[in-house]
């Protein structure tokens, strides 16, 4: 039974980085602690120390006053840890209890007896709300589903302490309220939990106390009653935020009189599974225009993106640029006729880590240039090169591998690309994803810079307050449709929440808007 | 606590970090058949003499060592376009095997009498060097479609399909293509189709000219053009190459479809070149070492040629040492492949900074310049 | 040749008989692999390791004069030759296809060094005594069923023993579940308390020892006598067998089946029917086995998510 734990200057580092600087965190039983910090803050290392995920370079965790080894994630089951990942760690093709008793030793010897556990698991369920089918296969469940087998596999380990990396990134509010409803009861029994979150408004809805980390060093923990969103934001960030950038209207008329340069007519795509991911998605987006969509993660945005450039299959529907069907071309032809793209995924979509700075500046552009069957080497490192200065990509050795680049680097470099080339619309996924706050501002101009110079720009993102700083309209997906578009000037947070769960735009508004509760805040700060 | 390799926070990868651990493996591997020279009571330096001084410091020995090196070569080559275009075609056997098959049929059809009838070379050999690469080309295709298309695992299916290019081999040099006599192998081939020798006083023939030349093609084609670049992004990362606009399929089947092709020409080298006839195991494990060939040139093409001149050295020079040594030559079958294995071994240590210091003086505090309590 | 040659009952009892005899080194093999595979280590390796386990129950057969000895000694060496490859696979985290691929060379080079050396002693004789078919008293006799089934050598109702063992352990102990959480979801495996590091070596071992049998089999109970040939890919179709049968040994049992009955039909025509090429034949299994793999038929097989992905948590 776990009384205090006590992690006393945590020291822990990546190659360039500074992950934990002598980090201190206390928690004792009974208690719910937010852990709160931005992206890259060093919350989420902190905490896979204490599961004994990674080792640490320096520093002592204390249980009960007791000096304790984390080797292992094993080592920290044994002393009733655990922890539940932003990215699950299920067996998708596993039945629920195959999850849950996995690592165990549950059965006469080194026999598997899934009926008695299944009991016990079913059992566990009941008792705390989660309502989980033992035989059930993970990779039919929903998310929310999903994340409940990740708790019942702790419950079932008995944890005392359950460390939940950003549980909500993916769930609907829905799906969030009652994960909330089940973390609240758990302290009741003398368990304490972990929320590592960058989201203030959870923290001030679920937490007892609050540890804030910034820059891998933990900058304070408060008790929630003695403390204020604008404080915790103020050791977040470090300074007040002032990313509310100038945005010049546009002239109506001007460009909504002409034909939308992308036209999206009633676009239906399939998933992997055959489900159907757009159910009929139709958006205009017209030259100097942002249009945004808002939505939490996995309502069909990303299969949006990728089925205007027909990265993705088609069902039926529509893709028009500048009046002309461009729906079943290729994706080369996509780009050669003025489509750029900007994927959520930097690293892994965007760009070729293991390829040089240069080698990237080209990626898509790969015959342009080039003069008959050879390369033009010096023209493709001249452009690499302006496009480097332009953007201000640091380090600006072209020749280095683009892996190496930190994440708000590769991300201008990418964008540079994508925006560089005289292409009439462009796609923007998610673009500051897990970028600091500088590195914020200068995708943020140079948005703002290409709808300046009439592109058509179709921008995705989960963070409400960059669509309402960038775009000029947002559209809201819900479930794979369109369920609404408000004009981002006189948009209500509160209605681009409801929308965003996926209910009517009503006239009355709850005190907790769902789901777009990180925008409000933000926004209620600037 | 003194610790002889401390861990790097980066991998070492600069030029001299990545020559420093090839030939730290090349040397490892040297140390472990040295005791196993010793173990068959020979004097590991006598040995290693006899394995490198025939193939390399005489002039009959290094004609050898030329025709051994040109279809390790090409075969290295197939290995670097295919692997490094993401495809890990493992099938040069059976590439090897049909570009003999095709140039000795293409030249027995030559001969007087034959179906063609006698050619003039300067037309014989471009044909049947476009031959033997095509239809290696399309040998190794068939398995890039079943990848690009159903999925298959091409690791696999390349691996099984060499058993049905040398059964095949069996059936033509036994029946349609066998000449009469008691041996299963063709007639000899003409001597207008044979491939110049270019060495007088040697065997070596104009097989490593056409390595040469390949090697180059195949460094302009990754290095030069936007084909290859095409082909490299494909390699390092689908997802990327299908947004860049890359048609991920057809550039596996490419891929597939080089690497095919001139381990095709690997064949015809050895068929016009060296052997002059087909026959049973004619191919004797090249489609095998030629990847190793490749691995240890790091998929350079341009490496790639002294270290082909090395394997096949070896390969002369283990029949010297088996002579003079009374060493079975088998044991350069695990020199070279030991080789490689270190060299993958010793990709641990670009993580680890090698100090001998640590044994007589403290380790330098590395942690520590925050804050103590 | 009618089709009533092809019919007749001898013609079917003498391939059955071969098939199910030919299908079981094969079949051994394919029953490691599984696990290495389920464990995410596609070990190629196992060609060459057959060829060690080969060699090593030749030599164990003239040393020691005990058959079974042998066996085990073939087995032992199977297990010894893969720690090296696991220590590859898993702690060098190389590449699962270059260093299976390069450690068949090795093992050749082994191999051959190793017997050129032992046939230097004229007192290692060329065949070996072998496993002979067992007879079970009326059981053999029912007609059709007798001779096919119940004329084997002890080592195929080990291997057929084996196939339900592998089943149970996989699908039915603490143990099979951690080695296929190893496979699916190193990162998720971890989480909870599984050593994939331990896992990925037992599977690997496992394969090894397998392999080493698989070996034992060939020498012990088909040929004889050792030859630098005697693998000749069948460790490769045993890699085949493997996805062909799922990943599940009672599948695999049935593809290795379906594999020895191609083989045997080659020897069976020869027997029975007129003059067909026999190195055509010979590539039947190649090409059965190829088309079963290669994605044409039937859906993709799903195979272990993390297969071929060394595993590297910082």
């Amino acid at each position: 039974m776990i009384r205090t734990l006590e992690m006393r200057n945590i020291v822990k580092r990546f190659p360039g980085v500074l992950a934990n600087d002598h980090a201190n965190l206390t928690l004792r039983a009974g208690e719910i602690h937010a852990l709160l910090g931005e992206n890259g803050a060093g919350k989420s290392t902190l905490m896979q120390i204490l599961y004994g995920f990674h080792s640490m370079d320096a520093g002592e965790i204390l249980l009960d006053g007791r000096r304790v080894h984390l080797n292992s994630p094993k080592d920290a089951i044994a002393l009733g840890i655990g922890m539940v990942y932003q990215e699950f760690m299920l067996l998708r093709p596993f039945s629920v209890v195959e999850n849950t008793v996995l690592g165990l030793r549950e059965g006469p010897g080194p026999l598997l007896d899934l009926s008695k556990a299944s009991a016990k698991l079913k059992e566990l369920s009941d008792r705390h709300g989660l309502a989980l089918d033992p035989a059930a296969k993970v990779e039919n469940l929903p998310i929310g589903v999903q994340q409940r087998v990740e708790i019942v596999k702790l419950l079932y380990r008995d944890a005392r302490l359950l460390i939940l990396d950003e549980p909500t990134a993916v769930l609907t509010p829905q799906e969030k309220d009652r994960l909330f409803s089940v973390l609240r009861a758990l302290p009741a029994d003398g368990r304490t939990v972990i929320i590592v979150t960058h989201k203030l408004a959870e923290v001030m809805d679920i937490a007892d106390l609050v540890t804030v980390m910034r820059d891998g060093k933990v900058m304070a923990t408060r008790s929630i009653h003695e403390t204020s969103p604008q404080e915790l934001t103020q050791l977040m960030v470090g300074r007040d935020v002032n990313l509310r950038i100038v945005k010049t209207s546009q002239a109506p008329g001007d460009s909504v009189l002409q034909l939308p340069v992308l036209q999206i007519k009633d676009l239906h795509v399939a998933g992997e599974d055959d489900r159907e991911k757009l159910a009929g998605v139709s958006l205009d987006i017209h030259a100097g225009e942002i249009l945004g969509i808002a939505g939490v993660d996995g309502n069909g945005q990303s299969e949006l993106a990728e089925a205007v450039m027909h990265l993705r299959d088609i069902r039926s529907g529509r893709v028009l640029l500048n009046g002309a069907d461009i729906t079943n071309r290729s994706v080369a032809r996509h780009r050669a006729l003025g489509i750029s793209y900007v994927p959520a995924d930097r690293r892994h979509v965007g760009s070729v880590t293991e390829m040089s700075v240069a080698d990237n500046a080209i990626l898509g552009l790969q015959q342009k240039f080039s003069s008959g069957v050879f390369r033009n080497i010096r023209h493709a490192r001249e452009s690499a090169q302006n496009l480097v200065s332009r953007f201000a990509v640091r380090p600006a050795g072209i020749d280095a591998p683009a892996g190496k680049l930190s994440g708000g680097n590769l991300q201008k470099l990418i964008l540079g690309r994508e925006i560089i080339r005289a292409s009439a619309a462009l796609i923007v996924e998610q673009p500051t994803r897990g970028l600091d706050i500088s590195a914020v501002e200068a995708v943020w101009q140079e948005l703002l810079r290409a709808r300046q110079e009439g592109k058509a720009i179709l921008l995705i993102s989960t963070e409400l307050e960059e669509l309402l700083n960038l775009a000029d309209r947002v559209a809201v997906m819900f479930a794979g449709r369109v369920v609404g578009i408000v004009d981002a000037a006189n948009a209500s947070v509160e209605e681009i929440g409801r929308m965003m769960a996926g209910l009517p735009a009503a006239a009355s508004i709850p005190s907790h808007p769902p789901g777009a509760i990180s925008g409000t805040q933000r926004a209620e700060i600037v | 606590m003194p610790k002889l390799f401390e861990r790097r926070l980066a991998p070492a990868d600069s030029p001299l970090a990545i020559l420093a651990r090839t030939f730290a493996a090349l040397i490892a591997a040297m140390l472990v058949t040295a005791f196993l020279f010793r173990s068959y009571g020979a004097n590991p330096w006598q040995a290693y003499f006899a394995l490198f001084h025939e193939p390399f410091a005489t002039l009959r020995g290094f004609g050898y060592t030329l025709v051994r090196a040109s279809p390790l070569a090409l075969v290295a080559l197939g290995t670097v376009v295919s692997w490094r275009s993401g495809f890990a075609y493992l099938g040069f056997e059976g590439s090897f095997i049909v570009g003999a098959v095709v140039s000795s049929w293409l030249a027995l059809s030559t001969a007087p009498r034959a179906a063609f009838g006698p050619m003039p070379f300067l037309l014989f050999l471009p044909l049947a060097i476009l031959l033997g690469f095509f239809a290696g080309g399309i040998w190794a295709g068939m398995v890039g479609i079943l990848r690009a298309r159903w999925g298959g695992n091409e690791v696999l299916i390349s691996l099984m399909s060499n058993y049905v290019a040398i059964f095949l081999l069996q059936y033509l040099v036994s029946g349609p293509m066998r000449a009469p006599g008691s041996n299963p192998e063709t007639p000899l081939l003409p001597r207008a189709t044979w491939l110049p020798f270019i060495l007088p006083g040697t065997r070596a023939h104009a097989g490593i000219l056409i390595a040469l030349i390949a090697a180059a093609l195949v460094w302009m084609l990754l290095q030069k053009m936007p084909l290859g670049y095409e082909l490299i992004v494909t390699g390092f990362n689908p997802f990327a190459a299908r947004y860049a606009g890359i048609d991920v399929r057809r550039r596996t089947i490419l891929a597939a479809f080089f690497a095919g092709g001139l381990g095709a020409l690997a064949g015809v080298v050895e068929v016009l070149g060296s052997q002059h006839r087909l026959m049973e195991g004619i191919s004797g494990g090249v489609g095998f070492l030629g990847i190793v060939v490749a691995l240890l040139a790091r998929m350079n093409p341009i490496a790639i040629i002294p270290t082909a001149l090395l394997y096949g050295g070896m390969s002369v020079g283990a029949d010297a040492m088996q002579r003079r040594a009374n060493i079975p030559s088998s044991v350069t079958l695990i020199l070279e492949s030991l080789a490689v294995l270190f060299l993958l071994a010793v990709d641990l240590l670009r993580y680890y900074r090698f100090r001998p210091s640590s044994l007589w003086r403290q380790p330098p505090e590395t942690i520590t310049h925050g804050v103590p309590e | 040749m009618s089709a009533g040659h092809l019919l007749s009952a001898a013609f079917l009892v003498t391939w059955l008989s071969a098939s199910l005899r030919l299908a079981g080194p094969v079949l051994l093999a394919a029953l490691g692999e599984t696990f290495a595979e389920q464990s995410g280590v596609l070990n190629i390796g196992i060609e060459g390791t057959i060829l060690l386990g080969a060699l090593a129950s030749f030599l164990g057969s003239y040393y020691t004069g005990s058959i079974w000895l042998s066996v085990l000694i073939a087995v032992i060496a199977g297990i010894a030759a893969n720690v090296l490859l696991a220590w590859m696979y898993v702690t060098v985290r190389a590449s699962q296809v270059v260093a299976g691929l390069v450690f068949n060379i090795l093992a050749l080079g082994v191999a051959s060094a190793i017997y050129r050396k032992a046939l230097e002693n004229p007192a290692v004789p060329e065949s070996i005594p072998m496993f002979q078919p067992l007879h079970f008293p009326l059981l053999s006799r029912i007609p059709w069923i007798g001779p096919v089934l119940f004329g084997q050598t002890i080592l195929f109702y080990l291997t057929i023993a084996l196939v339900l063992a592998a089943q149970f352990i996989l699908f039915r102990t603490n143990f099979g579940l951690a080695l296929r959480a190893a496979g699916e979801n190193p990162a998720a495996a971890d989480s909870a308390g599984v050593s994939v590091t331990r896992m990925r070596y037992a599977g690997t071992l496992i394969s090894g020892g397998a392999a080493g049998m698989a070996g034992a089999y060939l020498v012990l109970a088909q040929i004889g006598l050792f030859r630098e040939s005697v693998v000749s890919g069948q460790g490769f179709i045993a890699l085949g067998i493997v996805i062909f049968g799922r990943w599940n040994p009672l599948k695999a049992a049935l593809a290795a089946f379906v594999f020895g009955a191609c083989d045997a039909l080659q020897l069976s025509l020869q027997i029975f029917g007129p003059k067909v090429p026999p190195q055509l034949l010979l590539a039947l299994p190649y090409i059965v086995t190829i088309l079963a793999i290669s994605g044409l038929f039937g859906g993709k097989a799903v195979q272990p998510a993390a297969l071929l992905t060394p595993y590297e948590k910082d």
